[in-house]
């Protein structure tokens, strides 16, 4: 009976392995940069709290403690975010190739930050919103525009029809892609090169307030969202199932529309467009443990938080001194993994 | 236990539904039969509550449809659909599992009502399987054991409310053993208190269960009886334009259809 089971793993023991992976994972995102710091003077900093720090220098300390910690926490963070979002798409599209992309979100982000960066500058240097500069803000307003749009085009009388959102995603992000266009034409060199790097994700504005925004967003959504597992697993079977089975389908909907809107917008806020993470990750889950939602939601959140720290520690190593955007890194692991399981799940059927 | 009082169903210009009016009693087994468009479906949809009745009133349990809480009526009705979209590749095991969602009856009851109710339907050696990898019939099945699983305290007489299952073509996919596996469930659990409404297409796999035909054509209700009552050559011949006869069963004594 064992052989026939379709599982690679237990999704307890995924999740062990995952729990472990997280602090390795992440000490070795405070060890890399252009400055190498060696594992005890890291350990020598992270445990001496606010005291001489043993043998490391106060360069080094400051490092971490400035730069290097924040932005790995947030790295976690948002890695957390967007994978937990793409599975809850997932879920609500029933579709595993469901993306926050595919909503149109983070296109309707794009078209925020580029108006922020082409005719905002004097509201650049104005400084900033609970650690966001006025591009965040922009990309933060242009997703939930964009979400709220979108989800109006795709509710009538009968409730909101999933086909139609996602048809409505497509459309509105090639409308949204062409106004980014306009502005990137519009634009002059700096902003041109603003506007590219900001789509392609990066993290180096990392601080101690984008983290704090980010963890009350996480929390606020991992309080929720696991209520909704069950009624996600429902879903899977089609919407007149689970409304069989009890699931009231209209609010569910609203609310899964409500939490991937809202973790994707500030993730895009405080990182830019960082692509694969929320596609990838819970498509790989659901192939170790299946795609349970109880199980595969925390596993998804521990998985992308790790991939994001990963990519970004390499990021930051590729081309030292000069960094990669991490979006360009998750891009280039995801797309060819992606093609991978691709032409395996092709075989498998 | 289920009234179905003048219903009319009208999505478009074209009514689907047309003054349909049937009483299930509790522990009935209704078969609902007629040419394909006759409004099966449509009918089974207004009593699962997807289509609202635009006409007229469903009562289930003396109480409108429309006043029952999803969360409420799952806990006695399930339906089974005509097929199943489902792609992401869960277990047989906890396809049958999803049944148990409305209920709260603790991991242990669940996974003893999900091996019974799986081999129930003869699909214990599916459990571990890919539902996605099934053939038509055995997804079928394990989908039987799904609804079973939700109302399985109704189904073996332990329950303290009255369950409802409605069935849209059961038995499509099935071969013949498990055609007749169907309707030994179906007699069982109408035996047991709940009231079983199902679309059928095998008038004479019908004949072997059902305590109450129905026939509809166009969206009308044209004939509601008894077996022996319906199944004559002319009302076959009204409703299906199919010459038939009619013979009894040289065992069971019920007739049968031969065309």
């Amino acid at each position: 009976m064992k052989l026939l089971n379709s599982r690679l793993i237990s999704p307890k023991r995924c999740f062990l392995l995952l729990l472990i992976a997280l602090p390795l994972v992440s000490l070795l995102g405070l060890m890399t940069g252009p400055v190498f710091i060696p594992l005890s003077d890291i350990l020598a900093i992270i445990f001496s709290g606010g005291g001489g720090g043993g043998g490391a220098n106060s360069q080094e300390k400051l490092i971490v403690e400035i730069i290097r910690l924040p932005r790995v926490v947030l790295s976690l963070l948002v890695g957390a975010l967007l994978a937990t979002c793409g599975a809850l798409l997932q879920g609500l599209f029933r579709n595993p190739l469901a993306d926050p992309a595919l909503i149109g979100v983070s296109a309707g982000a794009s078209v925020g930050a580029s108006l922020v960066i082409v005719f905002g500058s004097m509201l650049t240097a104005n400084g900033l919103l609970l650690g966001l500069s006025a591009i965040s803000v922009g990309a933060f307003a242009g997703a939930i525009i964009t979400s709220v749009i979108i989800f109006r085009l795709a509710t009538g009388p009968q409730g909101t029809s999933v086909a139609t959102m996602l048809l409505a995603g497509i459309a509105i992000s090639a409308l949204a892609g062409a106004a980014t266009n306009t502005l990137s034409y519009l634009a002059d060199n700096d902003m041109l090169r603003r506007i590219s790097l900001w789509q392609m994700g990066n993290l180096q504005g990392a601080s101690w307030d984008r983290v704090g925004l980010c963890a009350v967003t996480s929390g606020f959504l991992g309080l929720l969202i696991p209520r909704e597992a069950g009624a996600l697993n429902a879903m899977l079977l089609g919407e007149s199932e689970a409304r069989h089975l009890g699931v009231n389908v209209e609010w569910l909907k609203r609310r899964l529309i409500i939490y991937s809107a809202l973790g994707v917008a500030i993730s895009v806020a405080v990182a830019g467009v960082i692509a694969f993470v929320g596609l990838m990750i819970p498509h790989v889950i659901r192939l170790l443990v299946g795609p349970d939602h109880r199980a595969l939601l925390p596993l998804s959140a521990l998985a992308g938080a790790i991939l994001l720290v990963a990519a970004d520690a390499l990021a930051r190593v590729v081309i030292t001194p000069a960094e990669l955007p991490v979006g360009v890194v998750t891009a280039l692991l995801g797309a060819p993994f992606f093609l991978w399981l691709l032409v395996v799940q092709r075989r498998r059927t | 236990m289920l009234k179905i009082d003048s219903v009319g169903l009208g999505i478009s210009a074209v009514p689907l539904l047309k003054n349909i009016t049937i009483d299930c009693p509790r522990g009935s087994v209704t078969a609902l039969m007629g040419p394909n468009g006759a409004g099966k479906t449509s009918l089974l949809k207004v009593i699962s509550g997807e289509h609202k009745a635009s006409e007229g009133r469903v009562e289930i349990n003396r109480q409108s449809r429309e006043e029952w809480k999803p969360a409420d009526i799952a806990q006695f009705m399930a339906v089974l659909p005509q097929s199943s979209t489902l792609e992401f590749a869960f277990t047989s095991e906890e396809v049958v599992a999803l049944g148990r969602t409305p209920h709260a009856t603790g991991t242990v009851r669940d996974a003893e009502i999900i091996t019974a109710a799986l081999a129930k339907v003869d699909a214990s050696y599916l459990a571990l399987r890919s539902f996605v990898q099934l053939s038509g019939g055995e997804k079928q099945r394990v989908q039987l054991a799904r609804v079973l699983a939700q109302i399985w305290e109704h189904c073996e007489g332990d329950a303290s409310t009255d369950g409802i299952l409605l069935l849209d073509e059961p038995s499509a996919a099935f071969d013949l053993a498990h055609q007749l596996m169907l309707i030994d469930i179906v007699r069982q659990i109408s035996t047991r208190g709940v009231t079983v409404v199902m679309v059928m297409h095998d008038l004479n796999l019908a004949a072997k269960c059902a305590d109450q035909m129905v026939f509809m054509n166009c969206g009308h209700c044209t004939a509601v009886g008894t077996v022996t009552e319906l199944l004559t050559p002319e009302l076959i011949h009204k409703v299906f334009s199919v010459d038939a006869e009619v013979i009894t069963h040289p065992v069971q004594g019920t007739p049968m259809v031969v065309v």
